[in-house]
């Protein structure tokens, strides 16, 4: 294990070598560094084109460049010196310094996008595989190749028209005609009609409940002005906690084990009347405060869980802190919506909430809710954006890998020993699909932290991809180094780690040493 | 690049196969080649056909109507005349009473005919596409059978060659490549051709860069392959490496190959479009379907012709392949048609396509 | 997930309650403040580039944001109105041309000018600017390799290189300047727009006491003279790195002496990347008065994002690098009270064509002028920006100038008005040239400008190559020959008139197409050493109609300048050089 490991670092190291020896020949090579200045009509062009072939040391040929740079990096290994040295960019900034500060805007970017990108798009992947060929399996698929090829500078502009202007126009007098709010009605109705499978009859009752709960709740939201002045209130949180607590442990443990749904329904009450308790807490709240009080809550429900007991202890405590979780979200959700009318009449807000660029309100202040707030109304467009496009790979990949499981023997034995469909899928299925997932979920990130190059420009982000492709056009192979190192550095880590993973998982694959 | 790859896909495949590899494949048997089983599936797939019968009309329209190779088509203008502004370069054509008009898809701002130039930046498209897909999957499968097949230093090198070639941005190496395909100042006939061919140099150079996926995955095929029984019986038999390769091994790793060389060019058009929209793929005034989305993006709310078709035929394309992509995916993998015949019973009332897969036997 | 003992998860809560009402109580009870109360008002600018420096003279800060920041947070004896007029300041001070011969000219600082932290403004502000500005001290040859460059700056020092060291006054509020031969551009070259870096701060970071001691070393130094170079001295190179790159940064210093202001604004909050704000400056009473009192810049890239900020009201004034789709939509917005503006850029695209090859004929260069169809190229590339945009017509001025008319009525451009195939096949007289035409691929104007020439050229029997290049070719194929007419633009510098032997005299920096011609030459040397403007005015003229009697080539069109503002803000104007909208940001004010 351990020669393993070390051969493989080794290796690594070499590649990145000559790796990082071609980008930077391909990077000198990619352009005319001087272009802005060639054609300038300033009588000094020669000093200052004399100023720039100093600046990037254009006078070394490239490849002898590449090795004062490599001295430069190589200090970077040299543990707690400070003496890292990336060179500096064309503006006169280290890219050390340069590398820290993108890293944060694209983390702070993709990071939200790509977890929820995961999510929802191995969800999808498992309902398509299990319904395959179905109405709902074409439509997801002809969505998630339609998304795919849609380029994201125009899915952006789109949402900022509609996502955006058009959303905060509506703001300013939150009113649903009752036709459109019928005819939103009827919209999700059919596609839940048709998703939801089975008999006419059974479609049509669930498409027509749906169409009609969100008619009215739609109208109830007008009436109240609700999109103005939002909240849950306990009773919404109860009622909503009540359905999370019977649809987790519909999935963690099925219905039939009364002791898992009764802690998960205890965990709903326990977390209502703890609406009340932290109320108080919660005006005072900071991001470590949320972060504590999500592991306090995942305790509890762990706690009550453990105390139900039932004939599979580990269900209840899994229902009941998964539920937990989600009605402390709910909680949450809630703070940030008694927060919403301040934030919405902000002065430096004005009343237009969702923005189309930037990280955040410049010189906004307030209190934790607020600023985050205005994170949430910066990030909201960008991380629709990048889940869109990058839904279909994960949909796609999820559903292969699951339907490949569904046709091995041990499932077929599962079935045969006359386990529930639930188990069999849960069970046996989905965590074996899970582990080929973990690969491409570490490639991905390695391209995570390469940024996302047209989402950044279009959504004025100066995070990596725009240092990279800025570095790119102006043919400076300093950033552009320093990007790939990161992200070479971090996808090779991470490749190893889910190779670790995989063989740990799979007892089937072997580790060569 | 902010567009996703197909790249992880390929990656995670590979993933997938290997771990699949212990189980015993059984190839189905029942009278049939493997061509006609495959054909027959492919052919039962709605999303596929429908995707075939698109991509075909699309590659017949661009190709005839703006002429390619020299031979003139049906459209009276191509993409580089400028003709006075019909209706101040707005489409004429309409669906209802249904008529062509004289630009029916409308003119750029100095009268260019947009109709002329979405069908050559669809040939372009087309021809980048299939370029980087035939290069792509010809390079990668030498290079991933050949270190399959000999393992030993010959894996060594070229999957540490494969290494260092994917960890470098794909972006930056279709920077340069767009580059030097688009570079005319010096006299060699390499330039000469660029200058004639732009498209054709940036398919060949995107192709040399996008093998490296595939090259892993055919690596992964052809491990599992060689340790099958039926090349043991060929190499006891006396048969040559090259006969054992070409004609036991390559036909049993064909539709791996060709399925993902299908998403490979799906890939492919969406990297053109990624690359025009930086101003690093074809120049103009050469066009593709990514330049012209590309350059026309501000017009999206005053002239939106300019976008919406272009982009149109953009989004066909990428559907089309991707869902002929799907169907020989579906259609070449033995191992699926064991799940479909079970849950064909459930789910026939949801679809009729599961009609011809519940008539392939139900293998053990 | 399994616990071994309830008591366990029972301690970490227990913890983790404690841990929260710590850090409860860290956080304090402090109700979130709305933005205090309105006086003067606030406005979201946007600029496409981030800020980098607060010395915007260096050759890598010189970019137009930091310029932009600079100016709106330094004050100086002049500044340039959009009419292209140099504006004296009087009330910071007093710039005089005392002699003609030799040109003399002496900088006057008011009493009360002073930098935000309360040093006043001195004549040794003024002397590091013209000691970094005029390259004094510099001995460094390039080719030899030898000697030292200083202070790196990004301006032309021709005319302050003509100076002899400055005399100051004894009260350090005047400044002398001798020239050791007449300067056309002296107005411009020193002391404005702004005074951006303060001599006491350089010189406390350089180590020296105070800014007399600073005054004594610059005296105590030689010119330096590359044919004999010193070694590098040490002192001066700690107050040129400090000029170089001290004041660099993305964040807000922690010292405020790295960005002090003695102008109407100064920078409050930065945040990298995306957004810098400044807010009056309180002091501030030396030039004109703004009337809001804080303005913040937002950096955006793409003109439809910023078009989208400021329909979203995330922006109140835009200047985007307009097309006609962006000035469409944002003509759009007139609905929600947007104001837009539009007018010429100094910068414009021009035909030129080489003396060589095919072109070396003057009959071919006029045919194949004739044909070009420089009506229908503004009209399709500018039309829909500016409907009434007209082909440049002068190769010297720009309309905005007040000479320009004058000077269009005789150049002889007029023969160019409009497309002559005819007379161009006459002046071929049945010759079929093969012209390649060498232009930026990735620039769509001039592709479009190529399309239609072509066009138009084939008509009249040109046989036309497309010579078109990648962005990061063309430049460097320049003047290198390999075509024969060239599509790309100039900036016209809008004040001043060093450039224009740059580009029209035998063997400039700049004359790409080796257009050569005595009389020209003649009066472009009589040219730079006219310090009357409107003797310049006359001398340029000439030289223009030289240029154009030789078949030069032809100015296609200016670019299009864009602003737009919200209907909260007032006072925004147009401005064709780079300072854009900035250059009147007092007028500035909030409905």
């Amino acid at each position: 294990m351990v020669t393993y490991i070390v051969r493989r670092l080794v290796t690594a190291a070499l590649i990145l070598l000559g790796a990082s020896f071609l980008v930077y020949l391909l990077t000198a090579l990619s352009g005319d560094p001087l272009e802005e200045l060639r054609t300038s009509s300033a009588p000094n062009r020669q000093a200052l084109m004399d100023a720039r072939i100093n600046l990037l040391d254009l006078d070394t040929p490239a490849p002898l460049r590449y090795f004062k740079w490599l001295g430069g990096a190589a200090q970077c290994l040299v543990p707690f010196s400070n003496a890292c040295n990336l060179g500096k960019n064309i503006s006169g900034q280290p890219i050390t310094e340069a590398l820290g500060f993108a890293l944060v805007q694209t983390l702070t970017l993709v990071t939200g996008a790509t977890i929820l990108a995961i999510l929802i798009g191995i969800s999808l992947g498992i309902v398509t595989a299990l319904r395959q060929y179905s109405a709902l399996d074409y439509g997801v698929t002809f969505m998630a190749f339609l998304f795919f090829s849609l380029p994201i500078f125009w899915v952006a502009v789109l949402l900022k028209e509609f996502g955006a202007i058009g959303f905060n126009d509506f703001l300013r007098n939150p009113e649903i005609p009752p036709v459109v709010a019928l005819g939103i009605g009827a919209v999700l109705g059919i596609i839940t009609a048709v998703a939801v499978g089975g008999e006419t009859k059974r479609r049509l009752i669930v498409g027509g409940s749906v169409f009609a709960a969100v008619s009215l709740i739609l109208f109830y939201f007008s009436l109240t002005q609700w999109f103005r002045n939002p909240g849950l209130g306990p009773v919404i949180i109860a009622i909503m906690g009540a359905g999370i607590a019977v649809g987790v442990t519909i999935l963690v443990s099925g219905l039939k084990n009364r002791k898992a749904l009764q802690s998960s329904l205890i965990v709903v009450g326990i977390g209502v009347i703890a609406y009340f308790a932290v109320q108080p807490l919660l005006n005072e709240a900071t991001g470590l405060m949320i972060f504590l009080l999500a592991i306090a809550a995942i305790l509890i429900g762990v706690a009550v869980g453990y105390f139900m007991g039932g004939y599979d202890r580990g269900q209840s405590m899994r229902a009941a802190g998964l539920t937990a979780f989600l009605v402390g979200a709910l909680v949450v959700v809630d703070r940030f919506m008694q927060a919403w009318p301040e934030y919405f009449n902000n002065s430096r807000v004005r009343g237009r909430p969702i923005a189309t660029i930037g990280a955040g309100t410049p010189n906004i202040q307030g209190d934790f809710w607020i600023m985050s707030t205005d994170t949430l109304t910066h990030l909201v467009l960008p991380t629709i954006a990048l889940i869109l496009v990058s839904l279909a790979s994960y949909t796609r990949f999820t559903r292969s890998s699951m339907l490949e499981i569904m046709n091995m023997d041990y499932i077929r034995t599962a079935r045969a020993k006359g386990l529930s469909e639930r188990s069999v899928i849960m069970g046996h299925a989905f965590r074996n699909a899970l582990i080929p997932i973990a690969t491409i979920v570490a490639f991905d990130i390695g391209a995570l932290i390469g940024g996302a190059v047209i989402t950044e420009t279009v959504f004025s982000v100066r995070g990596m991809g725009f240092l990279f492709i800025d570095g790119l056009l102006h043919t400076d192979p300093n950033p552009v180094m320093g990007v790939f190192l990161c992200v070479a550095i971090t996808a090779m880590v991470f490749n190893l780690i889910a190779d670790l993973a995989y063989s740990a998982l799979d007892p089937r694959v072997r580790i060569k040493a | 690049m902010s567009q996703p790859t197909q790249e992880d896909e390929l990656l995670a495949q590979q993933a997938l196969s290997e771990a699949a590899a212990t189980q015993a494949g059984s190839e189905v048997t029942s009278g049939l080649s493997q061509g006609q089983i495959v054909r027959k599936r492919f052919f039962g797939h709605t999303g596929a056909l429908i995707g075939l019968a698109v991509f075909a009309l699309i590659f017949l329209l661009a190709f005839t109507s703006v002429g390619a190779f020299g031979i003139p088509g049906w459209w009276k203008y191509n993409h580089v005349d400028v003709s006075p502004l019909v209706n101040d370069g707005a489409p004429t054509s309409s669906l209802w009473p249904i008529a062509w008009g004289e630009h029916p898809f409308g003119q750029d701002r100095i009268g260019r005919d947009l109709f002329a130039m979405t069908m050559r930046g669809a040939q372009q498209s087309i021809t980048v596409m299939v370029l980087i897909g035939a290069i792509a999957g010809a390079i990668g499968a030498i290079v991933g059978g050949l270190a399959g097949y000999f393992r030993g230093w010959v894996e060594a090198v070229l999957m540490r060659l494969t290494d260092v070639i994917i960890i470098i941005p794909l972006l930056l190496l279709a920077a340069v490549v767009g580059q030097i395909a688009n570079r005319r100042d010096e006299g060699s006939w390499l330039n000469g051709f660029a200058a004639n061919n732009g498209v054709v140099i940036l398919g060949v150079f995107l192709g040399f860069v996008s093998w490296v996926g595939l090259a892993r995955l055919v690596r992964g095929e052809f491990l599992t392959l060689r340790e099958r029984e039926f090349v043991d019986a060929a190499r006891i038999s006396g048969a040559s490496n090259a006969r054992i390769i070409f004609k036991h091994i390559l036909p049993n790793a064909v539709g791996v190959l060709i399925v993902n060389v299908t998403l490979t060019m799906s890939a492919a058009i969406l990297l053109e479009t990624a690359l025009s929209y930086l101003g690093l793929g074809v120049k103009a005034p050469d066009t593709s379907l990514g330049l012209l989305v590309a350059q026309n993006q501000e017009a999206f709310a005053t002239r939106p012709w300019l976008f919406w078709f272009p982009g149109l035929f953009i989004i066909l394309i990428c559907l089309s392949i991707n869902f002929i992509g799907d169907g020989l995916r579906d259609a070449f993998d033995p191992r699926q048609k064991k799940f479909k015949a079970k849950t064909a019973v459930e789910t026939t009332r949801h679809s009729s396509t599961t009609a011809p897969v519940a008539d392939a036997p139900k293998g053990s | 997930m399994r616990f071994g003992r309830t008591s366990k998860a029972v301690g970490i809560a227990a913890i983790a309650a404690i841990a929260l009402s710590a850090c409860a109580g860290n956080s304090g009870g402090n109700t979130p403040s709305t933005g205090a109360a309105k006086t003067g008002g606030t406005a979201t600018v946007v600029e496409v580039n981030a800020f980098n420096t607060f010395n915007p003279n260096t050759a890598d800060g010189n970019t137009d944001i930091n310029s932009k920041i600079s100016y709106a947070t330094h004050s100086g004896f002049y500044y340039i109105d959009n009419k292209l007029n140099v504006v004296h300041n009087d009330k910071f001070g007093k710039m005089e041309k005392v002699s003609d011969n030799p040109l003399t000219v002496k900088y006057t600082i008011n009493d009360g000018v002073k930098w935000s932290d309360g040093t006043p403004v001195t004549a040794a502000d003024l002397l590091l600017q013209w000691a970094a500005f005029s390259g004094y001290y510099d001995d460094a040859d390039p080719k030899a390799k030898t000697g030292t460059s200083y202070f790196s700056y990004a301006g032309d020092n021709t005319g302050l290189s003509l100076t002899d060291f400055p005399e100051i006054s004894n009260s350090n509020k005047t400044l002398t300047l001798k020239y050791s031969k007449p300067f056309a551009d002296w107005e411009i070259v020193l002391g404005g727009p702004g005074i951006d870096v303060p001599a006491h701060v350089v010189a406390q970071k350089a180590g020296l006491k105070d800014t007399q001691a600073l005054i004594d070393f610059f005296k105590s130094k030689p010119r330096g003279n590359p044919q004999a170079p010193l070694p590098a001295d040490p002192k001066l190179k700690a107050m040129s790195d400090m000029w170089n790159t001290g004041f660099d940064t993305k964040t807000l210093p922690a010292d405020p002496t790295l960005f002090l202001s003695n102008g109407p604004y100064i920078v409050k909050s930065m945040n990298q990347d995306q957004s810098l704000t400044m807010v009056r400056n309180k002091d501030y009473n030396w030039g004109p008065t703004p009337s809001l009192d804080e303005i913040t810049v937002r950096y955006i890239g793409s003109a439809p994002a910023q078009v989208q900020a400021l329909k979203n009201g995330e922006a109140d004034i835009i200047a985007p690098q307009a097309s006609a789709d962006t000035l469409d939509q944002l003509k759009a917005l007139s609905s929600q009270g947007v104001t837009v503006d539009q007018g010429n850029q100094l910068a414009f695209d021009h035909l030129d064509l080489n003396f060589s090859g095919p072109l070396a004929d003057q009959n071919v260069r006029t045919a194949f002028l004739k044909t070009v169809p420089r009506k229908d190229i503004v009209n399709k590339i500018i039309g829909k920006l500016d409907p009434n945009a007209k082909p440049l017509d002068s190769q010297i001025f720009v309309p905005q100038q007040a000479a320009y008319a004058d000077s269009v009525k005789n150049n002889g451009s007029s023969a160019y008005q409009d497309v002559d195939i005819d007379g161009a096949k006459k002046l071929l007289n049945g010759a079929t040239p093969e012209i390649r035409i060498m232009y930026n691929k990735d620039n769509p104007n001039r592709v479009d400008a190529f399309s239609l020439i072509r066009e138009s050229a084939t008509k009249a029997g040109f046989k036309i190559v497309d010579g078109g290049l990648g962005k990061s070719d063309w430049g460097k194929a320049l003047g290198k020959g390999g075509y024969d007419a060239t599509i790309f633009g100039w900036i016209n510098p809008g004040v001043g008139v060093s450039g224009v032997p740059q580009i029209f005299k035998t063997n400039g920096g700049n004359n790409f197409n080796q257009f050569s011609n005595t009389d020209a030459d003649k009066l472009m040397e009589e040219l730079v050493v006219t310090t009357d403007r409107s003797k310049q005015d006359d001398l340029q003229k000439q030289i223009d109609k030289k240029i154009w009697d030789s078949a030069y080539g032809v100015p296609l069109f200016q670019s299009v300048n864009v602003d737009a503002y919200s209907d909260r803000i007032t006072g925004v104007k147009l401005m064709p050089n780079q300072t854009g909208v900035w250059w009147n940001f007092w007028e500035w004010a909030q409905k």
